[in-house]
């Protein structure tokens, strides 16, 4: 009895309608965690059609993202102040769409609580942003394939829990990250190797969903 | 990391801070260095002129820099020897240049100049500096009619200069300017050729492999190979019609058409045989129904003490010839006195 009691109890308290700065930091803080984990991972797959340095590239962003963030108070500035910071620290194409992402969500998120509305809007913003500075389309083997679908996933999630909402996107991405292993590359200098990219995930899709799953694990 | 023996320099860390000491030592009136890495003009023109501001590594000599001056550029940003600078140091450079009519930023299309550049935009347009880029594409070595993206950025950009600093003088807008650069950009090619590789200043390492008796056209500026493949070296006629012959290709030029011939020496060819080349692409071209009425043989591009030249060609509007021919620039590698 006490034990379905605890349980119901914590059922209860998932279900989020608030998402609040300290969740917010503790979705970034478990996003660099696990990524600094599967860093040589991403290096790995980079190599096979890149420099291999995207494991080293994403934790040297997420770092500067993470630093910055614990010195938020506010949704808004926090965020300008995330993709400011890791443009101006960080050289390189992770940190260019890193920064956008978030300078994008920055655009459209104020004050110190977010709804689910508020969170889905956050989100398409980031990636409104993110397709200002790259041409990549979904099925051209990059960070695109699993941004798109977790950020339309999220937008298309009718649950008002922020949990769930996130979830969604979590699953989108992985979804997303797992088709590249098929796909061509199709874009940018690993467009020359084409073929040889077949069989493995792209480091920038696979990346990218390891902190949409980060996000939602976080919550 | 092997020890260079082949180059007059100190510590290999200090490089491109001490050659841009001493360009502004040896030219006071023309340029000084406004920060670290930036070289503005010794006298800023007035706030009400679009800034042309231009970024790109150093190791090429006398290109970027050189062409900062009154009529060409208002600001170079140098990163380290062959690397871009960092988007921190560009936002630097904006934040300096910051005026109600804008900047327009020149980046060469290469992959770091051109994130540095998104960037650093991005970040000052969040802060309300106004600021457009044009990209530079004139390399031709991916193919003839290959997509612009695929084209990196030679030294077609220095004319380039001298035509946005003229009508930024002049007063014409940063939209405008953008117009009569993208014109520009349409119809400017270039095609290098490399016949004795060279070392990279900082490490040592010979950068690109050719050997004795052999060139190859389409070698880019960082000694990277280019599509038309190794092959024994032919006289400098043979050498120029050929590349004259792509270029051709590529801009489709009429007859009648006024053209700009450049030879730029990348370090270690000599003017003698730069010269040689000019009179055979220039009568080349003539032969085949144009006009040359902008020709310049000189070093405005380096790639160390490699051997070998870019050979620029582009169809000229008449602007473009008021531009270059009748305005005056004080730019030390680009002194003119107009007309």
């Amino acid at each position: 009895m006490l034990l379905i009691g605890q349980l119901s109890v914590n059922n209860k308290a998932v279900y989020m309608e608030q998402l609040t700065i300290d969740n917010f930091k503790a979705m970034l803080n478990n996003a660099l965690k696990n990524i600094k984990e599967r860093e040589d991972e991403f290096s790995k797959l980079d190599a096979v059609i890149g420099d291999g340095d995207h494991g080293q590239a994403i934790v040297t962003a997420m770092s500067a993202i993470v630093a910055t963030a614990q010195k938020g108070t506010e949704f808004k500035s926090m965020l300008n102040d995330m993709g400011f910071d890791v443009m101006l620290q960080v050289s390189g194409s992770t940190s260019t769409l890193l920064g956008a992402f978030f300078l994008g969500m920055s655009d459209h998120a104020a004050g110190t609580e977010l709804d689910a509305a508020a969170v889905k809007a956050m989100f398409a913003g980031g990636l409104a942003n993110v397709q200002k500075q790259t041409k990549a389309q979904r099925g051209d083997k990059t960070m695109m394939d699993a941004l798109i679908p977790a950020v339309e996933a999220i937008q298309a999630c009718p649950s008002g829990d922020i949990k769930e909402i996130l979830e969604a996107g979590a699953k989108a991405a992985l979804e997303g990250a797992a088709s590249t292993v098929n796909l061509k590359a199709n874009f940018g200098r690993a467009r020359n190797y084409g073929e040889r990219s077949i069989g493995f995930a792209d480091s920038g899709a696979t990346s990218w969903s390891c902190m949409f799953e980060s996000f939602a694990q976080a919550l | 990391m092997s020890e260079v023996k082949t180059k007059f320099i100190n510590d290999p860390e200090q490089i491109t801070a001490e050659l841009l000491e001493g360009y502004v030592l040896a030219y006071p009136d023309q340029v000084k260095l406004a920060a670290e890495n930036i070289v503005v003009r010794a006298t800023p023109k007035s706030e009400d002129k679009v800034a042309i501001v231009t970024l790109g590594g150093s190791g090429h000599e006398p290109a970027l820099s050189g062409f900062v001056g009154d009529g060409m550029l208002d600001c170079s940003v140098v990163g380290d020897v062959f690397a871009a600078p960092g988007a921190q140091r560009l936002f630097q450079a904006l934040q300096l240049m910051k005026r109600e009519a804008g900047i327009l930023l020149v980046v060469l299309n290469h992959s770091g100049d051109v994130m540095s550049a998104n960037m650093a935009c991005q970040l000052a347009e969040r802060v309300g500096i106004k600021v457009k880029q044009v990209l530079t594409h004139d390399d031709i070595s991916a193919g003839i009619g290959a997509d612009d993206t695929d084209r990196r950025g030679l030294a077609g950009c220095v004319p380039l200069y001298k035509i946005l600093g003229a009508a930024a003088d002049e007063g014409k807008s940063l939209d405008e300017l953008v117009e009569i650069a993208e014109r520009y950009n349409q119809k400017v090619a270039t095609l290098a050729v490399a016949m004795r590789s060279c070392s990279h200043p900082q490490n040592g390492a010979t950068i690109a492999d050719l050997p004795l008796g052999m060139m190859e056209i389409g070698m880019g500026q960082h000694g990277e190979g280019g599509s038309g493949g190794q092959k024994p070296l032919v006289s400098a006629d043979e050498t120029a019609v050929e590349m004259v012959d792509l270029l051709c290709q590529q801009l489709q030029p009429k007859a009648g058409d006024k053209m700009l011939l450049i030879i730029n020496g990348v370090g270690a060819t000599t003017h003698m045989e730069l010269n040689i080349i000019y009179r055979k692409a220039h009568l080349e071209l003539q032969a085949r129904g144009m006009e040359v009425v902008f020709g310049r043989i000189q070093e405005i591009l380096t790639v160390q003490e490699q051997a070998g030249f870019q050979m620029i060609a582009a169809i000229l509007d008449e602007d473009h010839i008021d531009y270059l021919k009748n305005k005056a620039s004080n730019a030390p590698y680009w002194t003119t006195i107009g007309k």
